[in-house]
Parts: C-alpha cells; sequence; structure tokens
C-alpha cells in the first residue's frame, strides 16, 4: 500500500542512511537502492549470518526467536529486520 | 519383520507307504544328510525315490502372498530334488510297490502371460533367505534352471505355495518336451511373480494406514550349521569310549594292508557339469545422509507432531536418518522428515516409503509474490521497528540529553568541529566566575512536509505516556482557514508523527483524557468538538459534536478533562469534557445517546465601568451589541477544588466561577485591556494564578485580590502563552509573537531569565512543558515544535513555594 512505500521512501531518506535492501526467501532482491552485485553479496552473507543468530538464539531456548539483528562496525551499522519469507537489511552511517 | 511360522510336516502321518529313512520334526537331520543326499542326487540312478505324490499332497499355488505357514518338509527337499534329476531320465516316478505316483502338475502355465527374463527367477527370490543357503550347494545341474527356479519359486514363495506333486512333475513334462517349454515355464514363473507382486503391492497400500499388530514370538530353534566337534575332551565322559574306538580304529588301519578282509576298489563319479551363471542387476544406489538435530528442531517437531504418538526418545535417533536438504528448505524438510518417521509405523518398508513420498506431500511453499511481501503486515511492522532505529542513531545524543542522560561520544565518529566547541564552551565557563547562564539548547523539532505552513496551535502530553505528544494545527485568524490536522508524535520518531488525523476545520484545542488515556478531545474553529481514539489506526473521530444541537457556534478556544470528585445533580462522577468558545458559553459534554453539553455558564458581557471614562466610550455604551455574550478564551480549572474555575474573555475580563452556580460569577478580575489567551493556576501555590492577553502582559494574580500582585511586560507584543514550570514555583514561560520567554521570579522579576528569539518570519504560538525533564516546547506558525533543553538552571525546588510567596508577600507590602 501507499504507506509502505512511503515509509520506505522515508527511511531511504534518512540521515546517514546508505542503502535499503528487501530480499525474499530465496534470495532475491525485492527492492534495494544499491547495484546489484552489492546487493546480492549483503543480502548472501547476512542471510547466513541470521540464519546462525536464529539457531543460537532457539537453542538456548526453542521458544525464543530472532527479531532483529544490528552488526556495528567501524564505518557503518547494518540492520536487519529477518522474517519467514523476507530480510530487510538497511546500512546506515550513523556518525555522519 | 515378519516371523515365519514355520511348522514341519508330518510326513509318516499322511504317507505310511513310503519307506522313509529319513526322521521327521527335526529339521536338524536334514543338514545332517543334505550332502549325502546331493550325492544322491547326482547317482540319479540310484535314486530311491522318495517321492510320494499322491493326490492329496497336491494343492494348488496360492498365488496370494499372505504370510501363513508353508511346508518345509525336508524330507520333501529331498524328495523333490531327486525329482529334479529323474524327469532328465523318466517322466513317471514309481515308487517300491510299482504305484505310479508321478506328481501332477499344480500349476498350468499361461502362455499369454508375459515373458519375463530368467534373472528375475533368482532375483525375485525374497522369501526364506536361509534355506537358499544350503539350496545352493545343492543345485548344481543347471540345465534346469528354470525348474529350480521353479522350485526355489514354489518352494520359498511366501505363502502357501507347496508343491503339488503331480504339478512339478506336470511342469517338468511339459518342459522335458520342448525348449519353449523353459520359456513357459519362465512365463509361468514370471505369471507367479507377476501375480505374487500385484498381491504384495496391495498388501503395501493397505497396510500403509493400518495399525498392525506384529506378534513376536519365539520360533523354533532352526539349526542351520551344525558342525560336530571332532575332539573329546578328556576329562569327558565320552572320553573312554572314544579312546577306545581310536585304539579300534589304528588297530584296524594297521590291519588294513594285506589283510583279505579289506579289498581296494576303485570307482568312477560323474561330475557334473558346471555352468557358470552371471546375473545382472542395476546398480543398488547409495545416497548419504545426514543432518544436524538442534535443539530447536527437536522442539519445533515435537510441537507440531504433537498428536498421540510422540516419544522424544526415539526423536534423537530418528533424527539421524532424514535427509540433507538445501539449506533454504532445511528447518523445514528435516522437521517433515522427523515426523514422518516419528508418526510412522514400524515397518521398514512403509516408513522408507514414506521418507520418499514425503517430498511430494511437502505443502508447496509457494513463494510469495514480492508484492504480497511488502504488503504484508509483518513487513509494515518491521519498517517501522527499522525506522524507530535509524532514528534513534541519528538522534541520539539529543533524545539522551532530553532524558538528562550523559551523552555517549561515538568512538568511531570523526572528531570534526567538536573539540572547537568545546573549548570555547570551556572557555566561556572559565570566563565567567559566577555560576554558568541558564540558557536554552535546541535539541530537535517534531516537523515533517505535512506540517510545514500551518499554525500549531496547541499541544498537549498524554497522561499516560509522557513521551507522546498531541498536536494541533489550525490557523487563529478567521481567514485563511484550511482543513486542520492533529498529529500524534513520539519521542521515537521526530521526523513523522505517529498518528495523523485530518479535521473539516482548524483545530484549536487539544487534550488528552486521564482516565482513558487513549482519548484525544479536538475542539475545532467552527465549534465542533470531536474525540479521537489515538489508540486506533482509523482516522476518523470516534464521537463528533456536528450533531448535537447545543453545539458550539464559534471557535471551541479550549477543551479540558476535568474530573470532577463530587458528584453534579446526580450525575455519575468521572471525567468530563469542559470547553469554553467564543460563543460565550463554557459546556459540558457528555455522552448519552450521542454526545451532548449542558452549559456550564453563559459568559455575560459585564460593563467596564472602572474604565470607561472617556467620552468615547459612552458612545460605545449605546451601541447595539452584536450578542451578549463574551466570547471566552480560555479556562482553568483550580488544581484542587475541581468546582472553581477561572474564565477568561475577549474582553479582557477573568470571571471566577463555580460549577453549581451557573448564573452568575462568583468573582471578576479585571485588569487586561485586550483579549486574554491564556489563564492557568500556579501548581505550586494554590491561591496564584497567571493570566496573559494581546494587550503585551502577563499578570500574575492571587485569588482574593482583585488586582494583579505583579505584571510582567517585556517586549511590545501579544502574549499567546503562558505556563508554569511543572518543576520550579518560581518559574514560567511565556511566548509572544516574536520570541519565547522564561521567567524565573526568585531571579528577576523584572525581566525574563532567558530569552529566546523566534526564526525570521515565524511566530511563535503555543508552549508546553515537558513534565518529567527539563524541556520546553514551543509551537510556531510554520508547522515547527521545537525542543528545547533548559541548561543551567539553578533555581532550587524545596524553597519555591516559599520564595513565590515572600515575592508576592513584598511585593505587596511595597505597594501599600
Amino acid at each position: 500500500q501507499a504507506e509502505v512505500e512511503e515509509t520506505l521512501k522515508r527511511i531511504q531518506t534518512h540521515k546517514g542512511v546508505i542503502g535499503t535492501i528487501v530480499v525474499n526467501a530465496e534470495g532475491i532482491p525485492i527492492r534495494t537502492t544499491l547495484d546489484n552485485s552489492t546487493t546480492v553479496q549483503y543480502a548472501g552473507l547476512l542471510h547466513q549470518l541470521t540464519m546462525k543468530a536464529r539457531s543460537t538464539v532457539r537453542d538456548i531456548d526453542p521458544q525464543n526467536d530472532l527479531t532483529f539483528l544490528r552488526i556495528r562496525s567501524k564505518k557503518h551499522e547494518i540492520m536487519v529486520a529477518p522474517d519467514k519469507e523476507y530480510m530487510l537489511i538497511v546500512i546506515q552511517n550513523p556518525s555522519e | 519383520m515378519n516371523i515365519y511360522n514355520i511348522s514341519i510336516p508330518r510326513y509318516s502321518r499322511r504317507h505310511n507307504t513310503i519307506k522313509m529313512s529319513i526322521p521327521t520334526a527335526k529339521l536338524k537331520k536334514p543338514t545332517l544328510k543334505v550332502t549325502p543326499s546331493s550325492r544322491a542326487m547326482n547317482i540319479s540312478t540310484s535314486g530311491i525315490l522318495r517321492l510320494n505324490r499322491s493326490a492329496t499332497y497336491a494343492r494348488s499355488i496360492n498365488a496370494s502372498v499372505s504370510r501363513k505357514s508353508f511346508c518345509l518338509a525336508a524330507d520333501s527337499k529331498i524328495l523333490e530334488k531327486s525329482s529334479v534329476q529323474t524327469p532328465k531320465h523318466t517322466i513317471q516316478v514309481l515308487d517300491e510297490n510299482g504305484k505310479d505316483v508321478t506328481p501332477r502338475p499344480v500349476y498350468q502355465p499361461d502362455p499369454a502371460a508375459v515373458q519375463s527374463k530368467h534373472s528375475k527367477i533368482f532375483a525375485s527370490d525374497t522369501s526364506g533367505g536361509t534355506m537358499s543357503d544350503f539350496y545352493s550347494t545343492t543345485y548344481q545341474t543347471t540345465t534346469n534352471a528354470s525348474f529350480a527356479g521353479a522350485f526355489t519359486r514354489s518352494l520359498f514363495g511366501s505363502g502357501s505355495v507347496s508343491i503339488g506333486s503331480q504339478s512339478i512333475m506336470e511342469s517338468m513334462s511339459e518342459e522335458i518336451e520342448d525348449p519353449s517349454s523353459k520359456r513357459d515355464n519362465s512365463i509361468s514363473l514370471s505369471d507367479v511373480q507377476v501375480k505374487r507382486e500385484e498381491v504384495k503391492e496391495l498388501i503395501q497400500e493397505e497396510m500403509l494406514d493400518d495399525m498392525v499388530d506384529l506378534y513376536l514370538v519365539e520360533s523354533d530353534t532352526l539349526c542351520l550349521l551344525d558342525m560336530p566337534a571332532i575332539s573329546v575332551s578328556v576329562d569327558s565322559m565320552e572320553a573312554e569310549s572314544v579312546k577306545e574306538r581310536n585304539s579300534r580304529y589304528t588297530e584296524l588301519c594297521k590291519n588294513r594292508t594285506g589283510n583279505d578282509k579289506y579289498m581296494g576298489r576303485s570307482m568312477q563319479t560323474f561330475n557334473g557339469a558346471s555352468k557358470t551363471k552371471e546375473v545382472q542387476s542395476e546398480a543398488i544406489t547409495m545416497a548419504d545422509a545426514a543432518t544436524i538435530a538442534n535443539n530447536w528442531d527437536m522442539y519445533d517437531s515435537f510441537c507440531s507432531a504433537g498428536q498421540g504418538e510422540v516419544d522424544l526418545s526415539t526423536d534423537t535417533d530418528k533424527a539421524s536418518i532424514a535427509e540433507m536438504i538445501h539449506q533454504n528448505h532445511g528447518p523445514t524438510r528435516t522437521m517433515e522428515r522427523t515426523m514422518s518417521v516419528i508418526s510412522s509405523s514400524t515397518i521398514v518398508s512403509s516408513s522408507s516409503s514414506r521418507m520418499e513420498m514425503e517430498p511430494f506431500v511437502v505443502p508447496s511453499e509457494s513463494k510469495p509474490d514480492p508484492e504480497l511481501i511488502l504488503q504484508s503486515e509483518e513487513f509494515q511492522q518491521h519498517l517501522f521497528v527499522m525506522e524507530r532505529i535509524i532514528l534513534e542513531n541519528i538522534y541520539q545524543p539529543k533524545l539522551a540529553a532530553y532524558r538528562q542522560l550523559p551523552t555517549l561520544e561515538d568512538p568511531d565518529s570523526m572528531p570534526k568541529a567538536v573539540p572547537m566547541v568545546v573549548s570555547r564552551r570551556e572557555e566561556s565557563s572559565l570566563d565567567e566566575e559566577g555560576p554558568p547562564t541558564p540558557a536554552l539548547e535546541r535539541l530537535w523539532s517534531f516537523s515533517c512536509e505535512l506540517t510545514t505552513g500551518r499554525n500549531v496551535s496547541s499541544m498537549a502530553w498524554n497522561k499516560r505516556n509522557p513521551d507522546l505528544l498531541a498536536v494541533g494545527y489550525g490557523q487563529f485568524a478567521f481567514k485563511d482557514q484550511k482543513p486542520g490536522l492533529v498529529c500524534c508524535w513520539s519521542l521515537k520518531n521526530p521526523s513523522w508523527p505517529e498518528r495523523i488525523f485530518t479535521c473539516q476545520s482548524g483545530v484549536t484545542a487539544l487534550d488528552f483524557s486521564a482516565s482513558s488515556a487513549s482519548m484525544l478531545a479536538v475542539g475545532m474553529h467552527d465549534g465542533t468538538i470531536a474525540t479521537y481514539n489515538v489508540q486506533s489506526r482509523e482516522k476518523t473521530p470516534v464521537i463528533d459534536s456536528s450533531d448535537c444541537v447545543h453545539k458550539h457556534t464559534s471557535p471551541v478556544w479550549q477543551v479540558r478533562w476535568i474530573n470532577h470528585e463530587r458528584a453534579l445533580s446526580g450525575e455519575d462522577k468521572g471525567e468530563a469534557l469542559i470547553s469554553v468558545s467564543a460563543d460565550g458559553r463554557i459546556s459540558k459534554w457528555f455522552l448519552r445517546k450521542g454526545l451532548d453539553c449542558i452549559d456550564l455558564m453563559k459568559l455575560k458581557r459585564t460593563r467596564n465601568d472602572r474604565f470607561k471614562r472617556q467620552v468615547g466610550e459612552k458612545e460605545r455604551k449605546s451601541e447595539a451589541l452584536i450578542s451578549r455574550q463574551a466570547p471566552g478564551l480560555c479556562f482553568d480549572f483550580h488544581p484542587t477544588d475541581s468546582n472553581i474555575y477561572l474564565a477568561g474573555t475577549e474582553e479582557g475580563h477573568i470571571h471566577k466561577c463555580s460549577c453549581s452556580y451557573n448564573e452568575q460569577f462568583l468573582e471578576t478580575y479585571q485588569a487586561h485591556k485586550g483579549p486574554l489567551y491564556r489563564i492557568t493556576w500556579s501548581p505550586f501555590c494554590s491561591d496564584v494564578f497567571l493570566s496573559c492577553s494581546s494587550d503585551w502582559t502577563i499578570q500574575l494574580w492571587r485569588q482574593d485580590l482583585f488586582t494583579p500582585v505583579l505584571g510582567f511586560m517585556s517586549t511590545q507584543r501579544a502574549v499567546y502563552d503562558v505556563m508554569w514550570s511543572p518543576k520550579w514555583a518560581t518559574v514560567f514561560g511565556a511566548v509572544n509573537e516574536g520570541r519565547m520567554e522564561i521567567w524565573d521570579l526568585g531571579a528577576s522579576i523584572l525581566d525574563p531569565t532567558i530569552v529566546n528569539p523566534a526564526s525570521p518570519g515565524v511566530k511563535l504560538t503555543s508552549l508546553l512543558f515537558a513534565t518529567e525533564t527539563d524541556c520546553v516546547l514551543v509551537g510556531d506558525s510554520d508547522g515547527q515544535v521545537s525542543v528545547y533543553q533548559l541548561k543551567n538552571f539553578t533555581a532550587g525546588e524545596g524553597t519555591q513555594v516559599g520564595t513565590l510567596e515572600d515575592i508576592i508577600g513584598s511585593t505587596l507590602a511595597s505597594q501599600l
């Protein structure tokens, strides 16, 4: 709907946001603001990491589940919202 | 793993016409006899026909594979073996008495049956593997391989395939005649096979769904191999006899040479022609299977397969059987697999077939359309959370300052201009000898593209969640009215409001209810009052007063939810919505078959007798008044006594009224010369209130005095809003057209302590203190609500009330 589009656009225009990626369960990007090779790279690597993180969380307590993943690095922060059918990835440079 | 119930026929019971050299009922013995009998087979001529196939023995081959007992007559085997040999030479079988006991064929081969490969004869032999072992040694004739096959077929055919002697003979007779019979036989074989397989299949399908009861019973001991010992212990009882025998034997051997008793003789044996047989079968495909059974994997399968016979202990074992699948479907697939293993019965074949079936049974995970993904609820939720997190990253220092937390410096951020600013501040603080001056620091502002250009008319904090702010946008003036807007902002997202409500006309008043914290009352320029439920996502008000008969006809300038402790005229206690509007009425709204109101007070015009002394006034007196009522602009209920309230009018009068007396004012305070924009009681001193008006002044009153105690004027601009600080008794903030001021009466009663000018071209219109922090919100005519933090404000708290009263007292004293 329009709300979703608006929110996506707003996110992309926030300060410091480098890129936004939405991939489906197979790793095919649905929406992206970065170029294809970068998108595919991010999607593939983050998918594996998310799987591992989810496995970790659930191993400790099977009733728990992963809801959000944030990776803070020297240069950026990568934020991943995982789901069964898709994955939302936003890369931001918070200290711009 | 069925257990065959093997019964050994009592041969002697049935056929006592035959001399049996083989004892019955003990399978053990036959094993001993196997080798001699095989030799017997070779010496076909010497064959003592054990065959006695009387008619009674004939039984039709039951092609159905029912796992009933089948007769495994040990002796019959031998008989059959010999019979295998004999047909080569004779067709008829005669026993000792000369009776013709040629077996009739049990089964008539169907020439129309499909021909199958010879290899099938052996390949499809699935039953009684134990028997085939010692039969392979016996079958040395291969010309009748098909025969042997027939026998194996019939012998070992699962089920009650027993060999009728006649049938064998018939089939044999048929075979020997022409080589084509071999084919026939194979046909027959295949026929049998086909039938058997068919039946087998039937069973498989049926049995898939059935609960099969398996009884494990102990069968009779089958002795497959018995190799008697060739040595005996010296201590045993037999030792003596064995020793004796041994000695006798050695004696015998010694005596043999040259003894007439023994004569050497040679024999010639026939050696069976051997034939190599090759069998080709399809390679057995092997597949490696592995999985990792995680904690959560098991939990998932346990939860989803939770009807009945789930056994967790077997789970862990069986999890290892499952296949490894593509990673994406890994979790779900393994779950399905383990599920199938758990829930299947213990029949291996069926479970294995199930595992093969699983990939097709798995509900097809249809790839969700990308559009569907984008429009799903979860995606919206994720976007919402993501946006807040991004903004948190951006606004973290500001929000931390708002919450009065120490701000964290990002260690990786480039130290750009920060050191310079710090040094300057240090310098400035070092320069001053006294405490640093109170100042305002602008943190951020709530604004978005929707709100630019709109005039902020009112702001209200939510009573339950002090981080939620409702802002109403609407023009004050009568001209350029446009549809109003109410936005609910959250502290977590200063760039986009959480809720947006558009109203038909400009919003002029807002208030959140205290009892039901999600109710927001909105007063509008056209006199409508509406309540919204901010919890729901609906854009329409819960209730609207546009249908009410007594609705306001002029702009509603203030609405307030007031909690009445004392019930009025029998109505239930609780919260009531009070509004004041320019049509001169203060109304109380309640819900009774729709929104309805009663008037608490009609603001009548009072004659300003005290001030009208000029000549011009006389003319004014005679003018016809448009309405007998003075437009009310503001009101405020007493903080402790909810019966008393103050109302300010456009004439500049403040009326003290009571809820229980709606005919007359209790008091009137006249001092202002212009419309009163705001009246507010002090939250600390219950007698003191402030009023501000467009006559550029702010007046401080005490309830019992009819003249203001203190008046404040700083610029020649109309003061739109004034509010006491919730933290300090002597501090209040005021906003006039050009600037925002913070007054600290403890510091100075003549000048504001902090002055913050507005950006050029923008008028400041409303002010709100934040309840728990030292922050002030200022709304302006451009749609921005800026958040400022009061820094270095050192007015102490405890003595405040005393200070205020002292100030008042001293002022009064000086006045007198």
